[in-house]
C-alpha cells in the first residue's frame, strides 16, 4: 500500500512537471519575418498562422512549436500565453490616441507600428473596439502566407494599348446612376450591421442584381457579434471558364460615432460609393457575354471586423473556388484635392492586380493611381481573400485616410467629388472588363484547356528543360498565338512567328528556369485574334533548365591534368 | 589559332619522341589503318549512342629489341537521341564526336610470321556534342590512359594483317541528369592493314 503511495506521488510529481502537450492551450504569438523563417520551416514547425502582417506573422503555437521556431533561428514573441477561444481584433493604430483608448477597455499589444493586436477577458471583443477605429477580426482558421520578400518591387509592365471594346463597355458608366444609387443607399438613413435599415439596404441592393437579370442572385447570411446580417451575392456566368471567376466587391454596411450609428451612418463615401460602383459594373456588363465568371458583392458587417467578407472568403476557399483576382472597392469617391489620385493596395503576391489597375485608371479612368504593397493593410475585405491564398486589392482614396467625415454622421453626398468618383468607377470596370474578357462576335472562340506540362531531356552533358503546352481546338480557328511571361497576367510575349496549327507547342528557351505563364489565342483565316485563354503556369526547378554551352579554356587544365 | 595549336601539341609530342628514338634504335616502322566497333561502358553512352564505329592511322616504330612506340590519330563520330525524363513525344537528335591521339609503349613477341603486341600508355581525348536541332554543345579534352593487346599476321613481305582490342577509361567530371560523371571509355576493337616502311 505504501508503495502504490509513493509510485502515484511521484507519478503525479512528474505529471506536473512534463504535462502533455496535446492539452495545452496554445498561446497568441508574434514571429518575425526573418530569412530563417522559409515557407518550409513554418511548415515544420507546425504553428498555425492566423494573420500575415507586412513585418511578422500572428500565429497559434504551444511550447513544443515554439522551441522548435527558435532551434531554427526564428524568434517569437509571446503576445497571450492562453489564446483559447478568444476574439482577437487588429486593430489600425493610425488615429491618434487609438492605443490608450483601446487599452481602457481591454488589452492591446503594438505588433507593428501601426496595428495593435486587441483582445479581452470576455467574449465580444469586436464590441469593444472604440468606434471609427478599423479593426478586423482574426482568423479561426490557419491563414495562406506568402514569405516572398516584401515589397521587392514589382518591375512595371510595358503599357499595353486600350481595348476598343473595354473602353466602349466603361464609357457605359454614368456619374448619375452613380450618384442615384450613393443616394438610394444613403437615404436608408443608416446601414450599421444589425439594424433592420442596414437588411433593407441589402434588400435593395438585392432587388437591383435581381433586375439586372444577373444569374445566382442571393443573400449569403452569417453570424457576428450577437447578430446576423447578409452580404448581396451576383454573378454573370463565363461562357467559356464558368468556374475562374473575377470578383468586385464593396461592403454596403456603414458607421458612425456610438450615440448615432443605430439611427445616422449616411456613409456616402464608406462605403456607398463602393457598393454603388459594383452596381453600376453590374448594370454595364450585364449585356456582354464574358469568357470568365464576374461575381459582384455587397459585403456587410465590414465595419464590425469584416465579417461578411470573411465568412465569404472563407466559402470560396473551402471550396476550392478559382478566383483570379478581386477587386475591393472601399471609399473611392471623396477628393480633398483635384486631381486625386487612387490608392491601390496589394499584397506581395497581388502585385500583378495593382500593375493591372495602374494601367487600367490610365487607360479607362483618366486617374493616376498609386500602388502600394502592404500586407498589414488589412482593415478592408479584399484582407479576407488574401488569407485565403487569392490575389485581391483594394482601392481607396487617400492612405492614410484624411476624409474628414470618415465615420461620421456628415459622410453624405454632397460631400463626394462625382469626377473623381466616375474616374475611380471606370478605372475598376476597366480592369474587371479586361479580366473577364467579353467576347466578341465574329472572332474566333477563346482556347480551351489549356495545359503546361515541363519535360526534360538530358544527353551525356547537357539537360533541355522544356514546357509542353497543349489545348482543345477552337471552333473557327486556323491557327494559334502562344504567349509567355514570368509574372502572372502582365507582360505576355508571343512566342511564335507564325500563327501554330497543331493544338500544342512546345517551349524551349526557357532560360535558367523559373516559374513561367501562358496563355493562347486562337487566330481565324484573316489573321483576327481572339481572347487569350485561361493562364496556365509552368514552374521549373531553378537547377533545371537549359546549361549554357561549356568549352575548356583554363590551359593547364586543357586535358584534365591538375 | 591558339586552339589549333592546343589541339596539335600532343601530336607534336608524340612525333618529337618518335624523331628522338629513330635514329638510335629503329628497327622497323610501319603504319597501319585500322576500323571496328566501340562499346562504352558507360550506360547512359550506351543508352544515348549504342555502340560506334571507330577508325584509326598510327605509327609503330620498333626498336631492335622487342619494345616499340606508337602514335597516331583516332576519331568516333556518333548520332543517337536525347533522353526524355518523364513525359517525352519529342525527340532531338544528338551528334557526338571524339578525336584521340594515342601515345604507347607496346612489348611484342614474334612467332614466326605472328606477332602479339602488348601495350599502353596515354591517349589524348577531345570531344564534343552537339543537339542537332537547339543551341546545346558541349566541348571537352581529356587525357587518359589506354591499353591495349594486338595480333598481326604478315602477309606479305611489308604487308601485315592485325587485329587488336583496346580500353580506355576518360571520366570527364561532367555530365547531365542521366550522368552524374560521363566516362566516355570502353572497348574498342579494331581490325587492319599494316604497312612497313622499312
Amino acid at each position: 500500500m505504501r508503495a502504490v503511495k509513493t509510485f502515484s506521488l511521484i507519478f503525479l510529481l512528474c505529471a506536473g512537471l512534463f504535462p502533455y502537450p496535446g492539452g495545452e492551450t496554445p498561446s497568441l504569438v508574434k514571429i518575425p519575418k526573418v530569412p530563417a523563417l522559409t515557407a518550409s520551416a513554418l511548415a515544420r514547425s507546425g504553428v498555425e498562422v492566423r494573420q500575415e502582417l507586412q513585418n511578422c506573422l500572428l500565429a497559434l503555437a504551444d511550447r513544443e512549436e515554439i522551441s522548435r521556431l527558435r532551434r531554427m533561428g526564428v524568434r517569437p514573441t509571446v503576445l497571450d500565453r492562453s489564446a483559447g477561444p478568444k476574439e482577437y481584433l487588429l486593430v489600425s493604430l493610425a488615429t491618434p490616441g487609438a492605443m490608450d483608448a483601446l487599452r481602457a477597455r481591454g488589452t492591446a499589444v503594438a505588433v507593428e507600428p501601426r496595428t495593435a493586436v486587441f483582445w479581452t477577458g470576455t467574449a465580444g471583443a469586436a464590441e469593444a473596439v472604440p468606434a471609427g477605429l478599423p479593426r478586423k477580426v482574426l482568423a479561426a482558421f490557419p491563414v495562406r502566407v506568402d514569405l516572398r520578400p516584401a515589397a521587392a518591387g514589382f518591375p512595371v509592365p510595358p503599357a499595353a494599348a486600350p481595348d476598343p471594346l473595354v473602353e466602349t463597355i466603361v464609357s457605359l458608366v454614368s456619374s448619375s446612376r452613380l450618384s442615384s444609387d450613393v443616394q438610394s443607399l444613403q437615404d436608408f438613413q443608416t446601414r450599421y450591421s444589425s439594424t433592420t435599415n442596414c437588411e433593407a439596404a441589402g434588400e435593395y441592393i438585392f432587388a437591383a442584381f435581381t433586375a439586372l437579370g444577373l444569374d445566382a442572385v442571393r443573400f449569403e447570411q452569417f453570424p457576428f457579434s450577437a447578430y446576423t446580417s447578409r452580404n448581396v451575392v451576383a454573378e454573370l456566368t463565363g461562357e467559356t471558364y464558368p468556374d475562374d471567376i473575377v470578383v468586385i466587391c464593396g461592403h454596403y454596411d456603414s458607421i458612425s460615432p456610438s450615440a448615432y450609428r443605430q439611427t445616422l451612418a449616411p456613409g456616402a463615401d464608406d462605403n456607398a460609393s463602393g457598393t454603388a460602383a459594383v452596381l453600376e459594373a453590374a448594370r454595364v456588363l450585364a449585356a456582354y457575354p464574358l469568357d470568365f465568371t464576374v461575381r459582384f458583392i455587397a459585403f456587410s458587417a465590414e465595419e464590425w471586423g469584416l465579417f461578411g467578407s470573411r465568412a465569404h472568403a472563407a466559402a470560396a476557399g473551402q471550396a476550392g473556388e478559382r478566383v483570379v483576382g478581386v477587386i475591393n472597392l472601399d471609399m473611392i469617391a471623396y477628393a480633398n484635392s483635384m486631381p486625386e489620385d487612387l490608392q491601390v493596395i496589394v499584397n506581395a503576391a497581388s502585385g500583378w492586380l495593382a500593375d493591372r489597375f495602374l494601367a487600367a485608371a490610365t487607360d479607362y479612368g483618366d486617374l493616376a493611381a498609386t500602388k502600394t504593397v502592404d500586407a498589414s493593410f488589412i482593415y478592408s475585405d479584399h484582407s479576407p481573400f488574401w488569407d485565403n491564398g487569392y490575389p485581391a486589392l483594394l482601392a481607396i482614396e487617400d492612405n492614410p485616410l484624411n476624409n474628414p467625415y470618415y465615420h461620421q454622421t456628415t459622410d453624405t453626398i454632397d460631400k463626394l467629388n462625382m469626377t473623381f468618383f466616375t474616374g475611380s468607377t471606370r478605372a475598376a470596370v476597366g480592369l474587371l472588363a479586361e479580366l473577364a474578357q467579353p467576347i466578341r462576335s465574329g472572332y474566333p472562340a477563346t482556347p480551351t484547356g489549356l495545359a503546361a506540362a515541363v519535360v526534360a531531356y538530358s544527353s551525356l552533358f547537357n539537360d533541355l528543360t522544356a514546357v509542353r503546352l497543349t489545348w482543345d481546338v477552337s471552333p473557327g480557328a486556323a491557327g494559334y498565338n502562344v504567349y509567355r511571361t514570368s509574372q502572372s497576367h502582365l507582360g505576355y510575349v508571343k512566342l511564335n512567328d507564325l500563327p501554330v496549327t497543331a493544338s500544342n507547342f512546345l517551349d524551349e528557351d526557357l532560360g535558367s528556369g523559373g516559374t513561367f505563364y501562358y496563355v493562347v489565342r486562337a487566330v481565324d483565316g484573316t489573321g483576327l485574334e481572339g481572347n487569350p485563354s485561361r493562364e496556365a503556369e509552368a514552374a521549373l526547378g531553378s537547377s533545371v533548365g537549359r546549361r549554357a554551352t561549356l568549352s575548356a579554356s583554363v590551359p593547364l587544365r586543357l586535358w584534365g591534368i591538375r | 589559332m591558339g586552339d589549333s595549336v592546343k589541339r596539335l601539341g600532343p601530336a607534336a609530342l608524340a612525333l618529337a619522341l618518335l624523331g628522338s628514338f629513330v635514329p638510335a634504335a629503329a628497327q622497323e616502322l610501319s603504319l597501319s589503318f585500322a576500323a571496328g566497333g566501340f562499346r562504352a561502358t558507360d550506360d547512359a553512352y550506351r543508352e544515348i549512342y549504342g555502340s560506334g564505329t571507330p577508325w584509326a592511322a598510327e605509327v609503330w616504330l620498333k626498336s631492335r629489341g622487342p619494345f616499340g612506340l606508337s602514335a597516331g590519330f583516332g576519331r568516333i563520330s556518333q548520332t543517337g537521341t536525347a533522353l526524355p525524363l518523364g513525359e517525352g513525344g519529342q525527340e532531338y537528335p544528338l551528334k557526338f564526336v571524339r578525336t584521340s591521339i594515342p601515345v604507347t609503349v607496346f612489348y611484342q613477341f614474334d612467332f614466326m610470321t605472328v606477332g602479339l603486341r602488348l601495350g599502353g600508355g596515354i591517349c589524348f581525348h577531345s570531344y564534343r556534342e552537339d543537339w542537332q536541332t537547339v543551341d546545346l554543345a558541349y566541348d571537352g579534352r581529356k587525357a587518359a590512359p589506354r591499353f591495349y593487346a594486338a595480333a598481326t599476321w604478315t602477309v606479305a613481305p611489308r604487308i601485315s594483317v592485325f587485329g587488336s582490342a583496346a580500353y580506355d577509361s576518360i571520366p570527364t567530371g561532367a555530365g547531365s541528369l542521366v550522368a552524374a560523371d560521363v566516362n566516355l571509355g570502353g572497348f574498342q576493337f579494331m581490325g587492319g592493314l599494316s604497312i612497313r616502311i622499312f
